[in-house]
């Protein structure tokens, strides 16, 4: 308790005066703020028994958000389970420390008067209305004019004791197990959502190591602007070489007149050349039908027609 | 003894829970254009592949005209054949209608670039060729 030593003690009841605080001080809480009972139980551990604390209270305290503590009476042997049990509101504490003008920052520990002058054996005077003494073990509070002889507390001479609590300062905004579920839930969506990030990451990564194989493997030039250019010039090729066909087989499969002939067929730089001999005036007109039927909208047919020879051009 | 507002806890707990779903969406966009992208380029390589195999696969281009050209039937037609190192010349002074339409027949059902071509009807019965393939 040497720590808590360095420390000024303060007695905090509800009737205390503000003080000036401002470096850290203990506190010591007055027997009119919390409830305490010393019950005798059949369980081995403080842990167990805080469990059983809100029903050993529920019919006792007042509508209100209690927290509760316990810890074994120090003055009977370790084998009896007699215990001391507190209800207190966090919030009402709190209230009270600031309308005393004690920040919260400014308290280093905060304990039950119970548990620090449990052992006093006179009647001692906190101020000249209230007085403190112990009754059947129990710490009370009751005015000085009650009692006859009464000493002056001093509080600098209290050696505290490991018994002190933390206040839960917005416990009577959501209480701990609330705050637990609530965080849990959403820790483990954020933990679902992550694992969904990294699955999808890794199948992203995935298809992106499949891209590259599949320019590895069949010889792709390092971007895409060059590949697509690539394929333009190959459809373009293409689209050239299938007209080719097509307007050389029609030519060829036109049914021409019994003295009319195919005489030349040249294909360069675009364009399909086809010289008819032998076709009479009049006739010209119905070949170039024929071959106009299968040109589509955008193709020129340049036509010439001068001695029996029909000259005509597509640009393809 | 001063403490976090639980609040401003739960407060951080959501706007990280909100920065996590943000960032998988992202990460689900990312992975749709991905596949988006992956398709289209299988698209295009195999669009690719096949017009160069087609049009650009000297070997087999040329192996397979050699067999055109060497046909017993086109004997007779005396075709000169300049065979380079992208491209081959074929011309020949006179053929008959037959030959000339049993190499063309080849020529025009294969996928050849045919970039030069000259039929010349020099009789009833015979024409004069002159062609270039380009690969």
């Amino acid at each position: 308790m040497t720590f808590n030593k360095k420390y000024k003690t303060l007695f905090l009841d509800i009737d205390s005066p503000a003080v000036e605080v401002e470096e850290k001080v203990n506190i010591v809480l007055s027997p009119s703020i919390y409830w305490v009972k010393k019950l005798t139980l059949l369980v081995k551990y403080t842990r167990d028994v805080k469990k059983l604390l809100p029903s050993i209270f529920e019919d006792t305290l007042p509508e209100g958000n209690y927290n509760y503590s316990a810890y074994k009476n120090p003055n009977v042997p370790n084998d009896d389970s007699e215990y001391f049990v507190f209800a207190y509101e966090d919030k009402k504490i709190i209230d009270l420390l600031a309308k005393k003008n004690i920040s919260m920052a400014n308290v280093a520990s905060i304990h039950f008067a119970q548990s620090e002058m449990y052992n006093l054996e006179d009647t001692y005077e906190l101020d000249e209305h209230k007085s403190i003494y112990v009754k059947d073990g129990i710490v009370v509070l009751v005015p000085s004019v009650w009692a006859s002889h009464t000493k002056e507390m001093d509080l600098s001479e209290l050696t505290l004791s490991k018994h002190k609590i933390v206040l839960q300062q917005f416990g009577h905004i959501v209480d701990n197990k609330s705050l637990f579920k609530i965080a849990s839930v959403l820790i483990v969506l954020m933990f679902l959502v992550l694992g969904e990030y990294f699955i999808t990451s890794q199948k992203t990564a995935e298809v992106a190591m499949l891209k590259d194989k599949l320019f590895s493997k069949n010889n792709l030039k390092s971007t895409m602007f060059q590949n697509k250019a690539l394929l333009n010039k190959y459809k373009t090729m293409n689209k050239k070489q299938t007209k080719l066909r097509k307007y050389t087989a029609h030519i060829l499969a036109l049914k021409l007149q019994k003295d009319e002939r195919l005489s030349l067929l040249v294909f360069k730089n675009k364009s399909l050349i086809a010289n008819f001999s032998g076709v009479k005036k009049g006739n010209d007109a119905k070949i170039e039908k024929k071959i106009r039927t299968i040109l589509s909208k955008n193709e020129k047919l340049k036509k010439s027609y001068s001695n029996e020879i029909l000259h005509l051009e597509i640009s393809l | 003894m001063n403490q976090i507002n639980p609040i401003y806890l739960a407060l951080l707990l959501v706007v990280l829970l909100f920065l996590s779903i943000f960032k998988l969406d992202s990460q689900r966009m990312s992975l749709v254009e991905e596949k988006q992208n992956f398709k289209s380029t299988q698209k295009l390589t195999n669009e690719l592949v096949d017009l160069k195999d087609a049009y650009s696969n000297g070997v087999k281009i040329k192996k397979e005209l050699q067999r055109i050209l060497n046909n017993p039937s086109l004997r007779a037609s005396k075709l000169v054949k300049d065979f380079k190192k992208s491209s081959v010349k074929i011309n020949t002074q006179s053929m008959d209608i037959a030959s000339i339409n049993k190499l063309m027949g080849k020529v025009l059902n294969g996928s050849y670039n045919v970039t030069n071509l000259k039929i010349k009807r020099l009789s009833d019965t015979r024409v004069s060729l002159f062609m270039e393939i380009k690969w």
